[in-house]
């Protein structure tokens, strides 16, 4: 048993820290979610320079083969910052799901990514089908026309082509679709973390047989397995803003003077951080079980994801609302970071699953 | 990074697994434990003999002293393989408490003295630490000793002392001198229960257990060569012992065994709402399980858990009560009849579930976990200073 960081990973994780304290200042980012960009294209630049796009990816499809520990330290590190970018639709949704099939085209979709020219979206997602992933209503019929509209497609008004998932001959199956394409049109919207997501709709958008990524039971495992990975991400992201949730409160009432002292003086205080640490501790020792499982051939590389899950849903919030709570006013107010993260949780919960749907997925 | 024990450790479980399951683990007690039935204070000699037998009591010494010398892995697998197959819990006071402290401070007489017997389980320790008026705040204690030619006469009471009806040997703190410091004037003395002047009364928990008590001594005079170390620097030792109690706090094996009942229980009643109370638990336990395997990874390492420990304190008492509460939940309206430790007398058993009678027994006796070794809310105290730095 070994459960430290290879020096490899940790010199990843400085590397990423680096960037984000030297190069990702909370108010530029600010400027970005208040401005009509989703994100900072500049950002995605650097993100494609260091090499960080490629991460996940297999060496055959040009990646660095990193698993599942360079993938949570990357959203750890995210999670504390606060990113935007939408690495976790362009590159561990669709690039990882594209990476893992045999789909015949997705060199030059990887290769793209890879670079930073190309966003893809995972159109996983139906109105009236919360959580239920593996029964869309969309479909694509024998004549090959896609119909349905697929809602909180992440990142979706910045993607060239979307993976959409459809029924085919009562098989569920995954195609892919350029969003210029005749017959797609789509309404975007901002997420409460400062993101960007889509609705879109296909109205008799033809395809050809070779936007087929997958289908059936290899298809359902295909996006079973993307989504699990992304959740595992968000997981991640979860303990890196709840770390940081109790450490700028600790440093917050320390330097906050009331009744002629710090406010950290006061025990009820004091108990409530401690509180937020355990809590986050916690939910990093579920996330090294997650991360060391998910590449497992059971299920149990599900069952450790959902305990993550379900844990930085209800703890990582409940951090989120402690550390508003004793910013006091300051806490509240949009020009703080640490209100942001609250935002961040609350999107992390709904994502994938709330902790509700999770308990109930790992206690099966 | 890798999840999985080496050959060598899981060759260890083995040998663990295979001790407990065959034969090793006295039938006798593990019948009662697995009833819930009181264990005596022979059966508890007889699993400790055996315990000792096989060579396991010094699961925490280091081999010069007649220990295991077993790694950080290695005790946590023996702790929790103990715990999971039910096994009463080690007593601490002689082997993890007073045994360290003798073998670190004491000298070769003491040595050649007490720690054989430590091990083979000849004498029963108890701890003499708490007082009336000293609680979390141990170091104000004042039961007085004071120097009498080659002895020591020691007047005052000490309290919550576990199984002091059943101990042979008590290790005190005691005050030497009441000028400076209160943390100043403390020593460590070793006291035999049979001395004339020591008298132990019960106090009797809201379970209806005798297990606690009250020890008075008035005048008791014991030799000085029994002071552990120097005089007046008891507060040290009783620190360095408080650090050695960490072992297995945890209780993980205990209450992984806890939560397998309580979902046989559970699967039975077709209630929603406590399965979502089970699987919140469920969650605790794997996400505790995980930090104590953190911590361990970086004592191997040569790192230093240290105050991160008290985490393990924190959540696994909180883990042991809230099995118990959602024990007597699943009980339902039986859990109103409560026989208290006499059981039913004369009468018959009544209808009802037949966990029922022991769970109210269990919730109501762990109620002691979140105050003992440290309060709860002293270990948050603990985390704040030493963890969050305020």
């Amino acid at each position: 048993m070994n459960l430290n960081y290879s020096e490899e990973q940790t010199m990843l994780r400085e590397q990423i820290q680096k960037f984000c304290e030297t190069e990702y200042d909370f108010y530029k980012r600010e400027d970005v979610v208040k401005s009509d960009n989703d994100f900072d294209e500049s950002v995605w630049a650097l993100f494609a320079e260091q090499g960080w796009l490629s991460m996940p990816f297999s060496e055959e499809s040009g990646g660095f083969g990193f698993g599942p520990i360079e993938l949570s330290v990357l959203f750890e590190e995210f999670g504390k910052a606060l990113v935007i970018e939408p690495y976790l639709s362009t590159v561990v949704l669709s690039g990882t799901l594209l990476d893992k099939s045999n789909f015949s085209g997705k060199a030059d979709v990887i290769q793209s990514i890879c670079e930073g020219s190309m966003h893809v979206s995972l159109a996983y997602a139906e109105a009236a089908k919360s959580y239920e992933y593996n029964s869309p209503s969309c479909s694509l019929s024998s004549d090959m026309k896609l119909n349905g509209t697929k809602t909180l497609v992440l990142n979706g008004s910045n993607a060239a082509k979307v993976i959409v998932t459809c029924m085919k001959d009562d098989l569920l199956t995954l195609v892919i679709v350029d969003t210029n394409c005749e017959g797609v049109s789509q309404n975007s919207f901002k997420t409460i973390d400062g993101q960007s997501c889509s609705e879109i709709t296909f109205e008799n958008v033809s395809l050809s047989t070779d936007s087929i990524i997958s289908s059936g039971d290899e298809a359902s495992t295909l996006l079973k397995d993307a989504l699990n990975l992304a959740t595992l991400c968000v997981g991640a992201e979860a303990v890196g803003c709840m770390t940081s949730c109790y450490l700028k409160t600790v440093e917050y009432t320390k330097g906050r003077d009331q009744f002629d002292q710090p406010i950290s003086n006061f025990q009820v205080l004091q108990h409530r951080m401690v509180d937020m640490f355990i809590e986050s501790e916690l939910a990093k020792s579920l996330l090294f079980k997650a991360m060391l499982e998910v590449d497992v051939d059971s299920e149990e590389k599900y069952k450790h994801v959902s305990a993550l899950k379900a844990h930085v849903g209800k703890s990582g919030k409940l951090s989120a609302q402690d550390a508003v709570q004793l910013h006091g006013g300051m806490g509240v107010s949009d020009e703080m970071m640490i209100g942001h993260y609250l935002k961040k949780m609350i999107s992390i919960d709904a994502l994938f699953g709330n902790a509700d749907h999770h308990l109930a997925l790992f206690s099966k | 990074m890798d999840l999985n024990f080496s050959k060598e450790d899981i060759q260890f479980r083995d040998e663990v697994r295979d001790w407990l399951n065959n034969g090793g683990y006295p039938e006798h007690v593990k019948y009662k434990q697995d009833n819930d039935e009181a264990l005596t204070r022979q059966d508890m000699v007889d699993f400790h003999k055996a315990v000792s037998a096989k060579g396991w009591m010094g699961y925490n010494w280091p081999v010069e002293y007649g220990g295991t010398g077993w790694t950080p892995t290695q005790l946590y697998i023996y702790n929790q393989e103990f715990g999971k197959a039910g096994c009463p819990p080690l007593l601490a006071f002689g082997v993890s408490m007073v045994g360290p402290v003798i073998y670190t401070f004491g000298n070769d007489e003491q040595k050649k003295r007490f720690l054989p017997d430590i091990l083979e389980f000849n004498t029963w320790w108890c701890q003499g630490y708490s007082e009336p008026g000293s609680g979390s705040d141990l170091a104000s204690l004042k039961t007085k000793a004071v120097r009498d030619g080659d002895h020591y006469i020691i007047n005052g009471s000490k309290t919550w002392t576990t199984l002091a009806q059943s101990a042979d040997w008590i290790f005190v703190l005691v005050r030497t001198e009441s000028t400076g410091k209160k943390q100043e004037g403390i020593s460590f003395i070793l006291v035999d229960m049979k001395t004339p002047g020591i008298e132990v009364k019960p106090i009797i928990t809201i379970d209806g257990e005798h297990e606690v008590n009250s020890v008075f001594f008035t005048d008791v005079k014991v030799p000085a060569e029994n002071i552990i170390g120097e005089e007046g620097k008891g507060w040290t030792y009783a620190k360095f012992l408080l650090a050695h109690e960490r072992f297995g706090i945890a209780a993980i094996g205990t209450s992984m065994r806890q939560l397998a009942k309580l979902k046989e229980v559970v699967s039975d009643l077709d209630n929603s709402e406590l399965n979502k109370k089970v699987a919140e638990v469920e969650l605790s336990i794997s996400a505790l399980e995980l930090t104590e395997l953190r911590l361990l990874s970086a004592l191997e390492n040569g790192g230093n858990p240290g105050a991160e420990s008290s985490i393990l304190k924190i959540k696994g008492t909180e883990i042991q009560q809230r099995l118990t509460e959602i024990f007597v939940e699943a009980a339902g309206e039986y859990a109103l009849m409560y026989p208290g430790a006499h059981g039913y007398g004369s009468n018959d058993k009544p209808s009802g579930p037949e966990f029922a009678a022991a769970s109210l027994s269990k919730y109501l006796n762990m109620r002691k976990t979140s105050i003992y070794g440290g309060s709860n809310e002293i270990q948050k105290n603990i985390i704040s200073k030493f963890v969050l730095g305020v």
